[in-house]
């Protein structure tokens, strides 16, 4: 209510203004007269005027993101299109001299295997090593290196484990005593006075995970906002309703040091319907790329 | 010996001054001196003076016409614009111009043909709608970040302030992208030895 009253005596204050100046310079061409809005020159005081006349409470709630570690699958369209631009390049292409060297040491063991062949004609020090043999040494070498799987069947069933589903990047959910219930949500905390947004939702990351999560805050604005009222029992004049602002952060450092203290989960979006209440699912989907 | 010597100067200066007899004052003059050569058969000439050669008026007017005509053709052999450093990629190595290495173009049936060019359209409506999908969910965010911004200005200014002002220590932010396989926990990588041969130019 204050805001607007405060905006309608600021455009009167202007035009009053603008006649005053249209006056005093008469019939010549009308100057460029600037306006400042009352709003500007009493901002400070009227911030805690602000937020003791609002009936929102703020919160803060963090969208930690773990992005994904291993390329996904190729989808069939794409193993298709994959095996023919191989094909097509191969066709297009020129011989490499590894396969030259192939050609030649070919023809040279079909010379030899000729009747006619007459040792005079090889050099002594082309014997060294054939070419299939490099092939074999090399393909030894790959065999004893052996990679990290890329999907573990038993870590991806738990939920609460950082290194599930490496193909797919996961948000962080926690379990929250909410009025009278436990539901699951993005880890939220309510606004404290003297404190940004920012670091309410970088509280509501501590005190939710353990001390050895690392994550960066992608900026100070919010990205989404999910604002509920109270039930009818618990409004009063002052609080009508909760506004929640979300902030995102991506996962740094995805070892943490010691337990967390309230139940975790890490999800994929097409996970989070089922744990999630659909209005905050559907405000919360927004912002969540699956990219 | 050095006596010897001052009498024989002696000898040859006193034709020119007076001064000269004190030298020969130092002699005995009595004692019939062996070095007496006669004064008339010597001749006196410039080096024997010793006297610095004077330079001529000329040389250093010379000697800086040198230096200037010097210095003239530095100045045009530099402003020849220094030399383009030749871009490696742009240069076709002769080893792909080699007609040995052509390889022997296999024949394409014409059902392979029809199904290539059936896969690049699939492939082109599949990715158009694979774009257009991201671009929906980022239009989406931007939104959801919209709305959120006007929430917050309704409530406090002061707050909205805050979210609007730019975080210094965000960028430069670096992340590794996703590889084929997941990093192995406690890999000891082993050293790569290479040798850098690329060219450096300098102008």
């Amino acid at each position: 209510m204050a805001a607007p009253c405060r905006k309608m005596a600021s455009r009167s204050y202007s035009q009053l203004l603008c006649c005053f100046s249209r006056t005093a310079v008469g019939s010549g061409a009308c100057r460029r007269f600037s306006v400042t809005p009352i709003d500007r020159a009493t901002p400070r005081a009227s911030t805690a005027a602000d937020r003791a006349t609002s009936p929102w409470s703020l919160m803060a709630a963090v969208c930690l993101q773990r992005l994904p570690v291993i390329t996904a699958d190729c989808s069939p369209i794409e193993q298709r299109f994959k095996q023919m631009l191989q094909q097509m390049e191969l066709e297009k292409s020129m011989l490499s001299d590894h396969e030259l060297r192939l050609m030649e040491d070919a023809e040279r063991m079909s010379r030899r295997q000729a009747d006619d062949y007459d040792s005079d004609e090889d050099l002594g020090d082309q014997e060294i090593m054939m070419t299939q043999d490099l092939e074999d040494t090399w393909e030894q070498r790959l065999k004893n290196f052996q990679p990290a799987p890329r999907v573990r069947a038993d870590v991806d069933e738990d939920l609460t484990s950082v290194q599930r589903c490496l193909t797919d990047s996961l948000v962080l959910l926690a379990e929250q005593q909410v009025g009278a219930e436990k539901l699951w949500l993005l880890p939220q905390a309510a606004w404290q006075e003297g404190e940004t947004l920012r670091r309410t939702a970088e509280r509501a990351l501590d005190s939710m995970t353990a001390a050895g999560v690392r994550a960066t805050f992608l900026g100070n604005a919010p990205c989404g906002v999910y604002k509920y009222k109270l039930p009818k029992a618990a409004r009063t004049e002052s609080s009508v309703g909760v506004k929640v602002f979300f902030f995102k952060a991506i996962l740094v450092d995805g070892t943490p040091g010691s337990a967390p203290t309230a139940p975790l989960l890490w999800l994929k979006k097409s996970e989070l319907q089922k744990y999630l209440k659909p209005a905050y699912m559907m405000n919360v989907g927004r912002f969540i790329l699956n990219l | 010996m050095s006596s010897a010597v001052s009498r024989f100067i002696g000898g040859v200066l006193s034709r020119q001054a007076a001064a000269s007899r004190l030298l020969l004052g130092e002699c005995n003059p009595a004692v019939q001196s062996p070095c007496f050569f006669p004064v008339a058969t010597l001749k006196t000439s410039a080096p024997l003076r010793a006297e610095p050669k004077k330079k001529k008026k000329v040389d250093p007017r010379r000697e800086q016409m040198m230096r200037e005509r010097l210095k003239k053709k530095l100045k045009k052999l530099e402003r020849v614009p220094p030399e383009l450093i030749p871009i490696e990629d742009f240069i076709t190595p002769t080893k792909c111009l080699d007609e040995t290495r052509e390889r022997i173009p296999p024949t394409v049936s014409f059902e392979e043909s029809e199904s290539r060019a059936l896969l690049l359209k699939e492939w082109s409506r599949y990715k158009q709608k694979q774009h257009m999908a991201e671009v929906e969910a980022i239009e989406l965010a931007l939104e959801a970040q919209r709305e959120a911004l006007e929430e917050l200005k309704m409530e406090s200014e002061e707050l909205y302030r805050a979210a609007l002002k730019p975080d210094p220590l965000l960028l430069p932010f670096t992340h590794e992208g996703p590889a084929y396989t997941p990093p192995i926990p406690n890999y000891d990588a082993p050293d790569g030895k290479y040798n850098d041969i690329t060219k450096v130019y300098t102008q």
